[in-house]
């Protein structure tokens, strides 16, 4: 196993030194994404100020600010950038190399980001976690931290990441019919954001539509972590979410090998 | 037409100490180098002349057209070209000349070519008429009627130099640069280019400044080389005087009837040839023998080597320029003498 | 004026080229135009559901809070269609060295990058603008003036001239640094504060959107004047004032980066 693990580092060391490359840049595209956190955090204070009663679709409004922050935070965890890479690569035609290598093709890519990913979320997460907690003490007038939800919590990420990268893998390869990856990058962003209830609490939406967007993958996402990590959920929901969660790693993972040997079926038609 | 006078460019390099540790002071407390690019580059060229600028790579031959055509401004020095200074009146100066870089492109990459020629027409406010006219010669020159209808992203390399070549040449610039107009192209193609470049000159005077590391260009376009090497001119003449005065290494190269018959030959004892004025090469069956000719003539080769041994075929060239420069490059010849 | 003249023919001649390119890529566009829509269709959403649970957002009712934040898309939307390229400048076109093309062109530098390209995605964001302007202005209870219709109009190239000038500014940064995308980017963000009434941020922010980085002068304030009629000196005038001082400091910074430019390469 490690050795077979062994033939990745190259690709996780190439993804570390990507990163380090842009860090600077790195830390200014976040404060933009903090920027818009924040148009989030008023909005929100200023419904809660506006409403007559303390709870809103069971959220108070110091949870509903715990809630914003958090779907930030967990948003920059998860994130994946495999709908464009494998898009582009599609696009340029470099797919087939990547092909001719002895290695598994998801496994090369998904390295690669972990060896982002290392880079941004070892810095980012132990300032963005505590500044999530000062935000919670802050509002809520205690100490909420909890390790057990927290450790859950990172499972629980873990989860949502491997989805969140089979689910890019598999809607990259729409990149072989519509060429303009761009603009279904941007459609695919916002109605995942919606799904996943990034931009307003699943629990806001109408409850046939909550019930139906909680079965989708989207909502194991960004939604299972974050609803973990502020226990809003007993010990059988949280089992029953996170099990739900690895059906879904297992079906995207699934969907991409298939969508792979389709692939590659199709370029060997094509002659590379 | 081109007068350039004691030319010279310096860079703010930042040093950075590997690792994230210099990222952040490099960031706060930058340790700048001066890095001297073009370090007093002086040359004259007349109208309708085909200059040849070359020198290896990172001597400071783009940086030096770059200051021509506008792009750099100089340190100090200056450079006048058709009586305007570049950086001074830049959108003046530049409808008078015509740029092409090999390597980019500035033609519109999603769309049939003649739209970028429509457009470059308005840019440089060039007059119906006149378009006319000057499209037609282009076309003549460089042949562009098999694609001008296709888009730029569907052309193959040579037909979109040919394309750039046209770009740069329709508002009749009196001086065209043309930085590396042959890279990544096949022979027949580089052929084209270079009659292309060659008629151009010819028909219309324009001055041309022509870098490349192909020396054929060179070779077969420009009778005059400037050569600069570390940001210093190196060279300023005539390629003829540069090969008599360089060139005397010749090629012999022949064909042993019995390959052990090499062992016969004692060309540096013979002739007493210094280490560097003598190479013997072969591949089991031609030999080349690389030698000066100041020290042993050819004559006195050749009569040497039939003496000792039987050829099946043999042949003598000539220095070709590419050998003098390379040995420059190497610094095997002395420029000062 | 023979040089306006000449920069409205160069602009329409370079309209003409883009439209002509996005004839070749006609899906793309149109899927970028339906992608624009979806962003905005998701942010009218949000708000929908969040008055579906409050009569109103700190004294704003939902008609009024859906105009401001349909007016703040029109002159966003302007900007990004027609000056979009300026992201490039930034992002690569500096650090690759593509920048000598426009030196060797005899015409302004800043004003062939601006219209060099055309973001048909964008006519999502102005169309989604002007289509939720339409529908909530019969719902306003708005005293109609001739004057106010005339001013908001007037100053809608005003506003999106106050995006273009921060791009400009932001984007010149890369002439010394080789890029500054990111910089562009972050202070891109801070327009997602002009969307809302700005009293529901607190002072700090507000002085920031006001007065710093004043993308308030977008939508907000103009959009507040239209609402209320109040105090036009601040609202119009200042929108004005700010956007020619950020498109002089934006050229200003332009010029000076264009002499520091060093190209690529040595």
């Amino acid at each position: 196993m490690t050795k077979r693990l062994k033939i990745y580092t190259p690709f996780i060391s190439a993804g570390i030194q990507e990163t380090a490359t842009y860090r600077v840049d790195l830390i200014f595209y976040l404060l933009g994404d903090v920027l818009a956190c924040f148009v989030s955090y008023f909005i929100w204070k200023a419904v809660f100020i506006s409403s007559e009663s303390e709870f809103l679709h069971g959220f108070t409004m110091p949870q509903m600010i715990v809630y914003i922050f958090l779907m930030f935070l967990t948003s920059l965890l998860i994130y994946s950038d495999g709908t464009y890479n494998i898009g582009e690569e599609i696009r340029d035609g470099s797919i087939a190399m990547r092909m001719l290598k002895p290695v598994s093709y998801n496994a090369t890519f998904l390295f690669q980001e972990i060896g982002n990913k290392l880079v941004t979320n070892v810095i980012l997460i132990i300032p963005l976690v505590a500044g999530v907690e000062v935000v919670r003490t802050y509002v809520t007038g205690e100490i909420q931290f909890n390790i057990l939800h927290f450790v859950l919590y990172l499972i629980s990420c873990v989860m949502a990441y491997l989805i969140n990268f089979f689910f890019n893998i598999c809607f990259g390869f729409i990149a072989f019919i519509i060429k303009y990856l761009w603009g279904a990058n941007m459609m695919k962003n916002c109605v995942v954001g919606f799904l996943s209830g990034a931009i307003i609490p699943l629990a806001f939406l109408p409850d046939t539509l909550e019930k139906v967007f909680l079965f989708l993958p989207f909502s194991s996402l960004n939604y299972t972590p974050v609803m973990i990590y502020m226990g809003m959920y007993n010990s059988s929901q949280t089992a029953f979410y996170l099990g739900l969660q690895l059906f879904w790693v297992l079906f995207f993972w699934g969907l991409s090998k298939l969508l792979w040997s389709g692939a590659s079926k199709r370029l060997s038609v094509q002659g590379g | 037409m081109i007068h350039v006078d004691n030319l010279r460019k310096e860079f703010k390099k930042v040093n950075k100490e590997p690792g994230l540790k210099g990222s952040f002071k490099a960031l706060f407390k930058p340790n700048y180098e001066i890095v001297t690019a073009v370090d007093g580059i002086s040359f004259d060229v007349p109208k309708g002349e085909i200059l040849g600028f070359i020198g290896p790579n990172g001597a400071g031959k783009s940086t030096v057209i770059k200051m021509l055509t506008g792009i750099l401004t100089p340190t100090s020095g200056q450079c006048i070209i058709n009586e305007q200074n570049p950086t001074q009146n830049r959108k003046k100066y530049v409808k008078e000349i015509g740029v092409v870089f090999g390597q980019r492109t500035q033609l519109w990459w999603d769309l049939p070519l003649r739209e970028t020629y429509a457009v470059l027409k308005e840019i440089y406010e060039v007059e119906e008429s006149e378009y006319k006219k000057r499209m037609e010669f282009l076309n003549e020159v460089l042949e562009l009627d098999d694609f001008i209808t296709s888009p730029v992203r569907t052309l193959s390399l040579g037909q979109r130099m040919r394309a750039d070549i046209a770009a740069s040449m329709l508002h009749n610039p009196k001086v065209l640069f043309l930085d590396e107009p042959t890279i990544g192209l096949d022979v027949v193609v580089k052929d084209n280019i270079r009659k292309a470049i060659e008629k151009i000159n010819a028909e219309e005077q324009t001055t041309v400044i022509l870098t490349t590391h192909d020396l054929a260009d060179i070779e077969l376009l420009s009778k005059r080389i400037v050569m600069i090497d570390k940001g210093n001119k190196v060279f300023d003449g005539k390629i003829a005087d540069l090969k008599s005065k360089y060139g005397q290494m010749r090629e012999l190269v022949f064909i042993l009837e019995n390959i052990k018959d090499l062992e016969k030959l004692e060309y540096k004892s013979h002739f007493k040839f210094k280490d560097d004025d003598l190479s013997v090469t072969n591949d089991g069956i031609s030999v080349k023998v690389r030698f000066n000719n100041s020290v042993a003539p050819v004559a006195d080769m050749l009569s040497y080597t039939l003496s000792k041994i039987s050829v099946k075929d043999i042949s003598v060239k000539d220095a070709d320029i590419e050998e003098i420069i390379r040995r420059l490059y190497k610094q095997e010849v002395d420029l000062n003498d | 004026m023979k040089q306006i003249k000449r920069a409205f023919r160069m602009h329409r001649i370079f309209v003409a080229q883009e439209l002509k390119r996005m004839m070749e890529y006609k899906g793309d566009f149109i899927i970028g135009i339906i992608g624009f829509l979806f962003v905005q269709a998701s942010n009218l959403l949000f708000l929908t559901l969040i008055f579906s649970n409050i009569p109103s957002l700190m004294g704003w009712d939902y008609t009024q809070v859906v105009f401001i934040y349909g007016f703040s898309l029109i002159p966003k939307g302007i900007d990004h269609l027609f000056f979009d390229n300026l992201w490039s400048i930034g992002h690569f076109t500096v650090r690759k060295g593509d920048f000598d093309k426009y030196l060797t062109r005899p015409i302004n530098t800043l004003f062939h990058v601006m219209v060099e390209k055309l973001q048909i995605d964008a006519l999502g964001e102005f169309l989604m603008g002007v289509a939720l302007v339409c529908v909530t202005l019969p719902k306003l209870q708005v005293e109609w003036s001739v004057l106010r219709v005339v001013l908001i109009l007037a100053v809608i190239p005003f506003a999106t001239l106050i995006y273009t000038g921060i791009k400009i500014a932001t984007a010149a940064i890369a002439f010394w640094t080789k890029k500054s995308g990111d910089i562009t980017y972050m202070f891109y963000m801070v327009n997602d504060f002009a969307k809302y009434p700005v009293g529901i941020y607190n002072r700090a922010i507000q002085t920031i959107i006001t007065y710093i980085i004043p993308f308030a002068f977008t939508a907000f304030y103009p959009a507040y004047f239209f609402l209320t009629g109040e105090n036009p000196l601040f609202n119009i005038g200042m929108t004005v004032v700010i956007s020619v001082v950020l498109m002089s400091i934006g050229i200003l910074i332009w010029n000076r980066g264009i002499k520091a430019y060093e190209s690529a390469g040595a």
